[in-house]
């Protein structure tokens, strides 16, 4: 063998070592449990994690879409990201083009992993991260909310964002970098309220996305939780949720409550722009307590 | 000729006054439209601000003063159709105003038409029972504008 040619052999070896590297470290993880116990589904707390979630929010229907479909999450809307745009998926249960023909393990593990049935990655504009830390009982019980929607018929379209399935591979890089998310540590000295609110706020109402700054790589810098960031669509600025009445953006807990509940109706006006109206339509269908356990775990954020 | 002096005094002072008015319309017409917005915008979320505390039953209910709050509103409304000339989605001082308000005109102005008749409505209730869903209209016009045509503000 030539010196070139060990040389090229060489170079190809550390190539191949490389690649099978990235496979191995993006290697897309699933739901890993037998077959799931049963459970009672329970309905209202199912509707309760969609609402707080704000799926509708982001799997809307395109505008112009007429009528009872406009409530339902088909998805279709475009989700413009610093990354590319996205069109969030249909959720209702059809066959071919919603989540009629997925298993609940298939749905866990989209929504604990960010991993679809067929194995890939999900890009973390999907806020799987906050999802994971929910309680199993809240996801099981929005599945069978989910299921219970009547089906739409919305075929679903491919992100456009440059070298696509290289990059949706890379992101299994990405949520190594980004750790296991750690769901918030319960504090005995608070209220229930209190505790409740955490987990509403960090788990499945997932505020941290929009709300807590980002680092270079997109990962979430939790020493700075709910500081404000970046608008993910380029908007300017995420407001803080930190230090809310210190501010004197709201009074108390109270007062944060009935803004999330009535938003602009009464007069509230920063819960409008940048997509938070949306959310905020979603909020106001909760019931009132959820939302005091929201704005009392807010306004102790110094 | 035979001018009185009293005439070629009217006719020094009524160019002058004429002057002076156009003088008077033009510095109006430049003030910085996203100034001039901005104001009326902070007028009536104030006006919204007063009441919200009557619905949160902070205030009383009173006919005349739902009545000022929501003409303070109409007003404003009105006069925001003047205030986001062609071209000043961006200027001396910060706007939130984003540019799909100029692509999409129409609808702008629909929406603030909407607005501005929910406004008129609620200046005419004086039935207690008719104003939260009075105001509530309100609110969602005010809402289903900023949505779509206002950057998030911290």
């Amino acid at each position: 063998m030539s010196r070139r040619r060990r040389r090229i052999a060489g170079l190809a070896a550390v190539a191949l070592l490389a690649l099978l590297a990235f496979l191995i470290l993006t290697r897309p993880r699933a739901f890993e449990t037998g077959p799931l116990p049963p459970a009672s589904a329970d309905l209202a707390n199912g509707e309760l994690v969609f609402r707080v979630g704000g799926c509708l929010a982001c799997h809307a229907a395109p505008a112009g879409t007429p009528g009872a479909e406009r409530a339902l999450p088909t998805g279709g809307t475009p989700l413009p990201t610093p990354v590319g745009t996205f069109y969030p998926g249909n959720l209702t249960p059809d066959r071919e083009t919603g989540l009629g023909g997925w298993t609940e393990a298939e749905f866990l593990t989209a929504m604990v992993h960010g991993v679809s049935p067929d194995r890939r990655h999900y890009f973390p504009a999907f806020p799987y991260r906050a999802y994971a830390v929910a309680r199993s009982e809240d996801l099981r019980d929005l599945w069978a909310y989910l299921r219970q929607l009547p089906a739409v018929r919305a075929p679903g379209r491919a992100a456009e964002i440059r070298l696509l399935p290289l990059a949706r591979r890379t992101v299994g890089l990405w949520k190594r970098l980004a750790g296991d998310p750690r769901p918030p540590a319960a504090d005995p000295a608070q209220s229930a309220a209190w505790n409740r609110g955490a987990y509403l706020v960090h788990g499945p109402g997932h505020c941290g996305e929009c709300h807590t700054p980002r680092n270079l790589l997109r990962i979430r810098d939790e020493r700075r939780a709910l500081a404000g960031g970046a608008h993910p669509a380029g908007e300017g600025k995420v407001p803080s949720l930190r230090g809310l009445v210190a501010r004197h953006r709201y009074k108390d807990a109270a007062e944060l409550a009935l803004a999330l509940q009535f938003g602009e109706t009464l007069g509230y006006d920063k819960l409008a722009s940048g997509g938070m109206g949306a959310i905020q339509t979603e909020l106001s269908q909760l019931p009132p307590a959820e939302l005091r356990a929201i704005a009392e775990y807010l306004v102790s954020l110094p | 000729m035979n001018r009185s002096p009293r005439r070629s005094l009217l006719s020094m002072l009524v160019p002058a006054a004429l002057a002076v008015a156009l003088a008077a319309a033009s510095v109006a017409a430049e003030k910085e439209p996203i100034q001039a917005r901005q104001d009326a915008m902070e007028a009536q979320g104030a006006a919204m601000k007063a009441l919200g505390a009557i619905a949160r039953k902070e205030a009383p209910f009173e006919a005349a003063v739902v009545r000022q709050n929501a003409e303070t509103i109409a007003s404003g409304l009105a006069a925001v159709a003047e205030l986001f000339p062609e071209g000043s989605d961006r200027g001396a001082i910060e706007t939130w105003a984003r540019p799909e308000i100029w692509a999409n005109r129409a609808d702008f102005e629909a929406k603030r038409t909407a607005a501005h008749a929910a406004a008129t409505d609620l200046a005419a209730v004086t039935d207690e029972a008719a104003f939260a869903p009075a105001l509530g209209r309100v609110g969602n016009a005010c809402k289903s504008c900023h949505e779509k045509y206002r950057r998030p503000k911290e």
